[in-house]
């Protein structure tokens, strides 16, 4: 029987999604077992594979052009798409930014912060990716799986994983939802 | 009775009950919001919303009476789809970032009730517009990202409070909490009680003390009383590794129901005096710690009858402490000067009265919780005793008159529909005079002797209060049928003013209830530890202080004291001044039983560990003491409770 | 003949997004190599407003792999801010937090971060290139290397409830006792937890040994080092003052961190959004420093504890007494601070205060501005906070761990890229080799950029003219 492939990537977010995957602890052997990781941030292929894979996560809030890439690739490659963590459901804490115009923060961060020097400037090389509004995943491309938690715990996101890797649709409800 | 079904289930409930009340009285649980026990219903987050027969559209329960054979059904997936899109609504409406709310995680109302509906996310997602955050309260924030307009925190400081300073402006989206005309918190009229964020289901009023200390699930939980002043307020004490986190007040208890106030709640926790965790004695002149054994036999050396020891106790400490501490400087050191450090000034008079008259002349706290008109008599119920305050203002903003009489300007002056300003000495003028204009009205319950017109007049003519304003106050104050005097004992000082107030209730029909200063001051009038203090050849005292800060007045008397032992929990000016230092317990790290003002017999219990090993409770710390001088403490405290005649109905 | 620019995107196993493009001159050989940082999130603007007490909970959200540093830091400045120094056992328990993420972040970076590197080898196939290749190759190392980040993350866990985002302290103090069957279950793991590190640290040597020829020629330059000493400049990560020396291991500066003002100033260039801090005195990249583990054993003289002082004697003849200063060590340096936080887990433990329950101070002394300084797992952690007389924030100024490494990291990208690549073949191990240069210092560009986060490496070239020619990006054929 050939493992269902996995795939993940991180947005704006804090990674933490993904150390509370590792929290998995001994577990990742287990899950090693039942699921093929692919692309992920913690191994080294780039991209998930252009043929497909079966599970897309994504941690991390969609903040800028570069995300909207990474979130439509993954749409467009998985056949099941879970968002993974509280910033990839709703925004998060990096949703807090849209509370003031983008233009005010890139200032405050690169111009007028205390320890910023007189070379102080908005950088805007072409290199670098377009901020946009933070946003929720959904408010992006379809989700199929919403998995809240800031992070979700290891035994949820273990749990998701063994449920989608047998083909089955994860219920999360009781000590396994958690928004926190 | 009327009878219902709710998912099938037969039930039968008393006429004008609400639908979720008859749910919750069969164990069918209705997840709520907006609602809450203590409150009117008012049907604003709609999150309790039922199936009804016979009904187009969903109902909500908490509103909706039930009527005879009513068939109702909370779990349908109609019922259910509809709570879901109402708890979207709610998230979506403003901007509830649970990752770092400090209510997330267990106590939160919102969140739990999402988690009951199983949702992992908001289908509609908030809009992001940002919120103000008000910190202006020394004790509380109001953050409005977080508030879901169910208006538990305007109804508890109307309803509960009588404050009524918070209320809301605008409609529909634009609904806003606001404080007064939308000033900020901390420059309102707010009481302080904070009984608003006891009672709010988010993390819109957060406590700023408690702030990320600890979720219920983490905290240890006693329910006792406060000895903030002599109500006797229930509480419940949150703890966590021995420190307190927050107080709030008891639903359950009998005398406040639920609602604090501002000491009762805060002051515990800003309380930054430094502890004593060892015994202190003075050698060559400076306080040297020191164990207990040195410390008792160093204050027993100079505590014997011959020295004649002058005592003082705390009215913070219990009933078994004051009876422990009057039989053992009383009795076994043949003391003649043993008393509280109040000297009775709230209530010797009070007990003199009752002595006088043979029975108890005062009414209880239940009496003010169902006055309809009130008068306050010379007594601060702002700054103390404020929750019988509160009973008088919530009660008032549904019609009962308020007349205030006081020689200076008293706080609920802005209040009252009558404030009466006698000049100073003619209170007993006044209070004759008001007897007068009631008569003269018609309006007395008991016989008036005299002629009430000339007495009238002439009361005016003293106490510089016109008699329109007499006459005006008399009507209003006794054309009800259920009218409270609340008056404050200590600066009434003659037994002619008391009689003249006590007059004054018999004509208007009123229930007279005092103010009693200390939290057992009452039970210290009991043991007669209520006489005025003075220091004349004594060569030792004692002062039981314990968690209390001592006044300047009391430093000052016993500056002369040739030897002084401190029983105290804090450092202070006065343990400064002592020659032997016994470190206590606080409050809420010993048990005991206090007398309210009305005479009800509580108990506290213990809430918080001893802070430190050393550290003894104040009744332990005097048996030690009692030990070292090998004298036995006789007696029942509860029944010597009941030896002298009391101004209330003692209830133990 | 157009020159090409090589992207490598995204750069994998570090945290955060960023990309390395790698500018080509016309005859094959290396221009310049950039490492773009990617992404920004706003938090010095975000927190505007919000109470300073809620910090702790707010900002460990600028990065999940060592939340705990801006637990600490945003309790260390909350400290501050309210004027209440925390009581001694509250102190203690703060750094025993500490101690456990630097246990879990250090042993996650050597062993499924870069461990795949070295002990796969630079040149393996991607596919298996990583952790679960290791678990693979090596199973009884790989659940070493598991319950050795199970140690730390489970010593936060005890205290703060939670592995990740822990809820624990507060201005003025923590929230919760260590109980002493917590202190009994911490200590039961000392010894499998001390033994893991060692076997890192063996393993290290046997690389580094077997690689010199790498290790000398991989991002090997001069700069200043920077971390936070104890008197007798000991090695220190929660709390002391700050050294900075020059590339010769003399000292140039020894200051009390919340007057970074004074010494440390951050330079923008416009193709990152990671800002560059430098030496201000010096300016502008002359005063450039490195941090992180190799920055703070550079900087420091002796650790506090006994194993780990011996292997930084070792350490230190590297390079005969002489700042290190090849990129690669900063493996070794890493180990060794394994070593020691793992050793101090032990003396606090042991500490008579640690189980007291005096652990806050309620006394505020209110000064409305306040800065929190630690030593995170990637380097020296700064927080400043401007409060109004409410306690809520008008002003937040970050400046984070990794970002005091960037312009080292920028340099070593660069570095590596000249070393290993010219134009006419290029080979998967060799952008690899450009990755590593940039894993070495473990960067946290979620945190760096608190501010930003997509660390993708993709190679481009671009033409004189700057238009892209060709994309190379591996994952895809």
């Amino acid at each position: 029987m050939t493992k269902p492939k996995v795939a993940s990537d991180w947005l704006a977010g804090c990674a933490g999604c993904h150390m509370s995957l590792l929290d998995i602890d001994e577990r990742i052997v287990t899950l090693v077992q039942v699921a093929d990781l692919r692309a992920t941030p913690i191994t080294d292929l780039k991209e998930p594979d252009e043929t497909g894979v079966a599970v897309g996560i994504l941690e991390g809030a969609v903040n800028n052009s570069a995300n909207e890439e990474v979130a439509h690739r993954m749409r467009s490659r998985c056949s099941i798409l879970v968002a993974l963590g509280d910033c990839a459901v709703f925004g998060g804490v990096p949703a807090m930014r849209n509370f003031f115009p983008l233009e005010e923060a890139l200032r405050r961060a690169y111009v007028e912060t205390e320890s910023t020097d007189e070379t102080g400037k908005i950088p805007d090389s072409p290199e670098l990716a377009t901020m946009t509004r933070a946003r929720s995943l959904q408010e992006v491309v379809p989700v199929d799986i919403f998995v809240p938690g800031c992070p979700p715990s290891a035994d949820t996101i273990f749990y998701v994983l063994s449920e989608l890797a047998q083909g089955r649709k994860p219920v999360l409800k009781d000590e396994k939802l958690s928004w926190i | 009775m009327l009878s219902l079904t709710i998912n099938n289930q037969p039930i039968e409930v008393t006429e004008g009950t609400t639908v979720l009340n008859a749910a919750r009285q069969a164990g069918i649980e209705i997840p709520t919001l907006c609602d809450h026990p203590h409150l009117t219903p008012f049907g604003g987050c709609r999150l309790c919303m039922v199936e009804i027969d016979g009904f187009r559209t969903l109902q909500s329960a908490c509103t909706i009476p039930v009527t005879n054979n009513m068939v109702v059904r909370t779990d349908t997936d109609k019922v259910k789809t509809a709570r879901k899109f109402v708890l979207t609504l709610i998230f979506s409406e403003r901007n509830h970032f649970c990752p770092y709310c400090q209510v997330s995680g267990g106590d939160c109302d919102l969140q739990n009730a999402a988690y009951g509906e199983s949702m992992t996310n908001w289908p509609m997602p908030p809009n992001w517009q940002p919120y103000p955050v008000d910190a202006s309260h020394p004790n509380f924030i109001l953050e409005h990202n977080r508030c879901i307009l169910c208006r538990r925190c305007i109804r508890a400081c109307s309803e509960l409070v009588g404050a009524n300073t918070l209320g809301v402006e605008e409609r529909g989206v634009k609904t806003f909490v606001i404080a007064d005309l939308n000033v900020p918190l901390g420059q309102s009229s707010c009481v302080s009680c904070g009984t608003c964020i006891q009672v709010c289901p988010t993390g819109a009023l957060i406590d700023r003390k408690s702030a990320y200390l600890g979720h219920e699930k983490n905290l240890d939980v006693q329910k006792t009383i406060c000895v903030g002043c002599s109500l006797g307020c229930g509480i419940q004490v949150f703890s966590r590794n021995g420190q307190v986190i927050r107080i709030e007040g008891d639903w359950d208890a009998p005398i406040n129901s639920g609602i604090l106030c501002k000491t009762g709640r805060f002051a515990p926790l800003t309380d930054d005096r430094q502890r004593l965790t060892t015994p202190l004695v003075r050698k060559d002149g400076a306080l040297q710690p020191a164990n207990w054994e040195e410390a008792l036999a160093a204050a027993a050396a100079k505590l014997q009858p011959a020295d004649q020891v002058a005592a003082l106790v705390s009215t913070r400490q219990s009933a078994e402490t004051l009876h422990l501490f009057k039989h053992l400087f009383a009795d076994g050191l043949k003391s003649s000067m043993v008393t509280s450090l109040e000297e009775g000034s709230a209530t010797s008079l009070l007990s003199q009265f009752a002595a006088s008259k043979g029975k108890a002349f005062e009414g209880t706290l239940k009496d003010v919780e169902h006055a309809d008109s009130f008068m306050v008599f010379v007594a601060d119920l702002v700054n103390q005793h404020e929750v019988a305050g509160f009973f008088a203002r919530r009660l008032m903003q549904n019609g009962a008159p308020l007349v205030v009489i006081d020689t200076g300007e008293n706080p609920l002056n802005n209040l009252a529909n009558c404030a009466l300003t006698p000049r100073t000495g003619k209170e007993l003028d006044l209070l004759t005079g008001l007897t007068a204009a009631i008569s003269r009205l018609g309006q007395n319950k008991a016989v008036f002797t005299g002629d009430a017109i000339a007495v009238m007049n002439a009361a005016a003519e003293m106490s510089g209060v016109s008699t329109e304003l007499l006459l005006e106050a008399g009507f209003k104050f006794a054309s009800t049928t259920r009218p409270v005097i609340i008056y404050d004992a200590t600066p009434v000082q003659t037994q002619d003013v008391l009689n003249a107030l006590v007059k004054l209730a018999e004509i208007s029909g009123a229930k007279l209830v005092s103010l009693k200063g200390g939290a057992n001051s009452l039970a210290a009038a009991q043991y007669e530890l209520d006489k005025p203090f003075r220091l004349n050849s004594h060569q030792a005292a004692y002062v039981v202080l314990g968690d209390e800060n001592p006044s300047e007045h009391l430093i000052k008397a016993l500056e002369k004291a040739p030897f002084l032992v401190v029983q105290a929990s804090h450092t202070s000016k006065l343990t400064a001044a002592a020659d032997v230092v016994l470190p206590v317990t606080s409050w809420l790290e010993q048990d005991g039983h206090y007398l309210s003002a009305d005479g009800q017999l509580q108990k506290a219990e213990k809430s918080l560990p001893a802070c430190g090993t050393a550290v003894r409770t104040n009744e332990e710390a005097l048996k030690s003491l009692a030990q070292q001088l090998n004298l036995t403490a006789v007696g029942n405290w509860k029944a010597e409770l009941l030896q002298r005649l009391s101004p209330v109905e003692i209830a133990a | 003949m157009a020159t090409q620019k090589i992207t490598i995107e995204p750069v994998t196993r570090i945290e955060g997004h960023a990309k390395v493009t790698i500018h080509m001159k016309e005859d094959g050989t290396v221009d310049h190599a950039y490492l773009h940082v990617n992404e920004f999130r706003g938090f010095e603007k975000f927190c505007e407003g919000r109470m300073v007490f809620e910090m702790p909970n707010i900002t460990p959200r600028i990065c999940g792999i060592c939340p705990v540093s801006h637990h600490l830091a945003a309790a260390k400045a909350g400290d501050e801010v309210y004027g209440a120094p925390p009581p001694r056992p509250a102190r203690l328990l703060r750094e025993l937090m500490h101690m456990g993420q630097v246990i879990q972040s250090h042993g996650m970076h050597f062993f499924e971060l870069a461990g795949p590197d070295l002990l796969l080898g630079f040149d393996a196939d991607p596919a298996i290139r990583n952790v679960v290749g290791l678990i693979q190759a090596n199973p009884d190392l790989a659940l070493k290397a598991v319950n050795l980040r199970k140690y730390g993350q489970e010593i936060i866990h005890i205290l703060g409830g939670r592995r990740i985002h822990p809820v624990f302290a507060v201005p003025g103090g923590v929230n919760k006792a260590l109980m002493p069957e917590e202190r009994d279950l911490i200590l039961s793991g000392y010894h499998k937890a001390l033994d893991t590190v060692k076997v890192g640290i063996q393993i290290m040597k046997g690389w580094a040994e077997a690689n010199q020829e790498d290790i000398n020629k991989f991002a090997v330059f001069p700069s200043g080092y920077l971390g936070m000493v104890k008197p007798g400049n000991t090695l220190e990560l929660y709390d002391g003052d700050i050294r900075l020396i020059d590339s010769d291991g003399k000292q140039m500066e020894l200051f009390d961190g919340r007057t970074y003002l004074d010494y440390i100033a951050e330079h923008v260039e416009d193709w990152s959004y990671l800002k560059f801090p430098y030496y201000k005195k010096m300016g502008f990249p002359q005063g450039v420093y490195r941090v992180g583990p190799l920055g703070r054993l550079n900087a420091s003289d002796r650790m506090a504890t006994p194993m780990a002082d011996a292997e930084l004697k070792t350490f230190k003849a590297i390079n005969s007494g002489k700042p290190v200063e090849n990129t690669l060590y900063y493996h070794y340096a890493r180990l060794i601070e394994a070593l020691y936080a793992v050793e101090n887990v032990a003396v606090l433990l042991d500490d008579p205060d640690v189980l007291s329950t005096d652990l806050l101070n309620t006394r505020h002394d209110y000064k409305g501005e306040g800065v929190g300084v630690i030593e995170a797992p990637r380097g020296t952690l700064w927080h400043h906070y401007f409060a109004n007389e409410n306690g809520q924030l008008e002003r937040v100024n970050l400046i984070v761990a990794t970002g005091n490494n960037n312009w080292a990291m920028s340099k070593a990208v660069d570095s590596v890229a000249k070393t290993y690549i010219n134009g006419q073949v290029i080979r998967e191990g060799l952008l690899n080799r450009v990755e590593a240069a940039v894993r070495a210092y473990d960067p946290c560009l979620s945190c760096s950029t608190h501010a930003v986060g997509q660390m993708p490496i993709v190679i481009e070239m671009v033409d004189s003219q700057g238009s892209l020619t060709r994309t190379i990006s591996r994952g895809a054929d």
